[in-house]
């Protein structure tokens, strides 16, 4: 007996021996307290090397779990995940109003430019509502064009355009066989939609859709190539309502990248998409639309002006413009008060442009940093009657050859 | 060798065939040194955890992952407590089929039935206590089963959660339970009830002159065996609690409340027979009448000879032998079709 108890008091022994060794092999932990949340969160424990996702949203300030979500506190990777926001992608629009909104953050007032959610729940990348109610409309489904369906169900009280709801889109109940195939292949490309499969559908979901410019980042200097992610991705075969993806490669901006029949000018494929495109036109306005025309409205002329007419520029005298904010997220250029910038017909500054003392202007490209020097087009030879002058006139003799 | 406190507690000797293991199986040692590890362990989690709805689940993955050997003790007294579960379950059928609980035992047979409804109920309050997403449909469901009972249903509820749900402000109420209520009654029945060991004469064994072996121990060598036993059941569970952690879950927010719809493992057998219709009955009343019939027991049949005390399956309690074993399939069949439905 006394042999045996030696021997089990030994294997106690030797157990916790292990136990102690099992216990101290774990990895220590590594605490953050971000000044944001004052909660500590162990997430670096194991995300030790992510850096900031942007200047403005510092890891020392925002932590992780403060977009992400997750159990701050686990060090078992299944617990801590668990309750995570939109799986990898908290900017998903079905968790964005609590991972980025908040009324301090993205879920702000209109009044202060901060409503970015709203806008982007209600804006036509995200309803889908135009292509909805044309194919609607051409099978027959409704007798008009005005949009009843948006790819999710949302409202907006206080709309300027007339369309103060849009219900959910739901193919399967619609009678025609062709709408119902289009619900099936043609909505996986909005910002709100589930992506489809494949790799030209390779993108996320929600804010991260654009502004995701790499790996844990997010940017407002989105390169063409991000919007091209879904823009430029293959075709619909409108006869079959499918989608046929590109299979090719594209290196070549000009050559490989556009539509074959369609026309450009220079600036329009050595800018990027969002040094003339505004906030607006891509995030929206915070209204609902019934089509993209309606949204998107930058011309060439917005930058250049007409015959008769200078483009249109605001000196910025109030040191709280939007312009100072919308610079420092993305600062290739250093404005000041008393600089002149241009502005659109709807009053957005393109603040990455000038006005420069020769009267000539100047625009820094928000990705490139590259300058792009360039006159207006009044006192030029242009000679195109002032009532014709949307893009496809002056494409007419700007455009470049293929 | 001069006796320690430790050996005071024995009787100074004991029948031989009644202290071998395959006698005892050595089941109430074994609950006693659980008690003890559940008590030290239990001390150690109340330096961290937290009994406020917003903190439980927050303590309880701080006491997991990040207070030095918290894990280890979490999982330590997790597993005590489920082996202290399953050993007084052995135990109960050890005195039933060796007719351990006839007189004059019958009154320390109830306080050991007693015990045995308290242990689940500290399993399943302790359970409750992780206050994370997988507990909060087992606790509603086994809350709302109170209210069924005819006539006494919501006072009874009111007692055992207070006023408001179960899963938003019950916590402090099941906390008090676990640590004190249940607690301080478990210690001093389990106290009564070994004393009860000794005042009714030791060990059950027949009447001196019906023994076939009359040899006898000393108390030195029964608590050699005990202390094996210790040593064995406690590397049992430090080997458990490394290879395998206590359940834990993501804390419940406003928006999520509702984890895994399980009940802990002890009560999947009456969560089988709910899916079967009326709760009162198969929540309530059937498992109450089970626990009625196991605790009457000794009163129901006739006393077993004087003989068979003591030993395995003696044929004057087959009654009580096969109304406790039909009982104990049951409980395992019911467990066991929750894996397979």
């Amino acid at each position: 007996m006394k042999k045996t108890l030696t021997l089990a008091s030994g294997s106690l022994l030797l157990a916790l021996v292990f136990s102690w060794w099992w216990t101290s092999r774990q990895p220590s932990p590594v605490e953050l307290i971000p000044t944001l949340t004052g909660q500590p969160e162990y997430c670096l424990t194991c995300h030790a090397d992510v850096p900031d996702i942007s200047p403005s949203h510092p890891n020392n300030t925002f932590g992780c779990v403060s977009c992400h979500g997750g159990e701050r506190l686990a060090l078992n990777a299944d617990l801590a995940h668990s309750t995570m926001r939109g799986g990898a992608n908290p900017s998903d629009l079905s968790v964005a109003g609590i991972s980025c909104g908040g009324s301090n953050c993205h879920s702000g007032s209109e009044a202060d430019d901060r409503n970015h959610i709203q806008r982007v729940m209600t804006s036509v990348q995200s309803t889908y509502a135009g292509a909805i109610a044309n194919i609607r409309f051409s099978f027959g489904a409704q007798p008009d064009l005005i949009p009843r369906f948006g790819t999710n169900a949302v409202t907006d009280e206080q709309t300027q355009t007339g369309i103060t709801s849009l219900s959910a889109f739901k193919p399967l109940s619609e009678s025609n066989p062709f709408i119902q195939k289009f619900g099936e292949n043609c909505l996986t490309c909005h910002v709100n939609a589930v992506r489809g499969d494949g790799k030209a559908n390779e993108r996320q979901t929600g804010c991260a859709a654009c502004h995701a410019t790499a790996k844990h980042t997010l940017s407002t200097a989105i390169p063409y190539t991000q919007c091209n992610a879904c823009h430029n991705r293959g075709n619909y075969d409108l006869r079959t309502m499918t989608f046929i993806e590109r299979t090719d490669h594209p290196t070549n901006r000009l050559q490989d990248y556009y539509q074959p029949i369609a026309q450009f000018t220079k600036c329009e494929y050595t800018l990027d998409c969002v040094d003339c495109h505004t906030r607006d036109e891509a995030m929206g306005d915070g209204d609902l639309h019934a089509n993209q025309k309606d949204i998107q409205y930058i011309q060439c002329k917005t930058c250049h002006g007409t015959p008769t007419e200078l483009p249109l520029t605001k000196t910025i005298a109030d040191p709280n413009d939007i312009v100072f904010r919308l610079a420092m997220l993305n600062p290739v250029l250093e404005l000041k008060m008393g600089d002149t910038v241009l502005v659109t017909e709807k009053g957005e500054p393109l603040w990455n442009t000038r006005v420069v003392s020769d009267g000539t202007y100047e625009m820094i490209g928000k990705v490139t940093r590259q300058q792009f020097a360039f006159r207006p087009v009044m006192g030029s030879h242009c000679t195109q009657s002032g009532k014709d002058q949307s893009s496809a006139y002056c494409h007419e003799c700007h455009s470049v050859e293929r | 060798m001069r006796p320690s406190f430790f050996h005071h507690l024995h009787p100074p000797t004991i029948p031989a065939t009644q202290a071998r293991w395959r006698y005892t199986l050595g089941a109430g040692g074994t609950a006693i040194f659980l008690v003890l590890i559940l008590g030290v362990t239990g001390i150690l989690e109340l330096f961290y955890y937290n009994p406020t709805p917003a903190q439980a689940a927050l303590s309880v993955q701080t006491i997991t992952y990040l207070v030095p050997f918290g894990g280890f003790i979490r999982n330590v007294h997790y597993w005590a407590a489920q082996f202290l579960l399953i050993v007084s379950a052995i135990h109960l059928l050890r005195v039933v089929f060796t007719a351990a609980y006839s007189s004059p035992r019958r009154f320390n047979y109830l306080l050991g039935v007693c015990l045995f409804v308290l242990v689940i109920l500290l399993d399943f309050t302790g359970y409750v206590l992780r206050w994370d997403v997988d507990i909060c449909y087992p606790l509603l469901t086994g809350t709302n089963l109170l209210k069924t009972v005819p006539v006494v249903g919501n006072f009874l509820y009111r007692i055992a959660v207070g006023g408001g749900e179960a899963c938003s402000t019950g916590l402090l109420r099941f906390y008090i339970w676990h640590i004190f209520g249940l607690t301080i009654t478990a210690i001093i029945l389990t106290v009564w009830h070994a004393f009860r060991v000794r005042r009714d004469g030791g060990i059950a064994v027949p009447p001196p002159q019906l023994r076939k072996d009359i040899t006898r121990i000393s108390r030195n060598e029964l608590v050699r065996r005990e202390v094996l036993a210790m040593f064995l059941v406690g590397i049992a569970l430090i080997i458990l609690s490394m290879l395998i952690p206590a359940p834990i879950a993501a804390a419940m927010t406003e928006k999520s409340i509702l984890g895994e719809a399980r009940a802990p493992w002890f009560f999947l057998w009456i969560q089988q027979m709910l899916k079967w219709g009326n709760p009162f009955l198969f929540g309530v009343l059937i498992p109450f009448g089970m626990l009625v019939l196991v605790a009457l027991l000794p009163y129901m049949f006739p006393r077993p000879a004087a003989g068979d005390i003591g030993q395995w399956f003696p044929k004057s309690n087959r009654l009580a032998q096969i109304v406790i074993g039909v009982i104990a399939v049951i409980v395992l069949v019911l467990t066991l079709l929750t894996f397979i439905s």
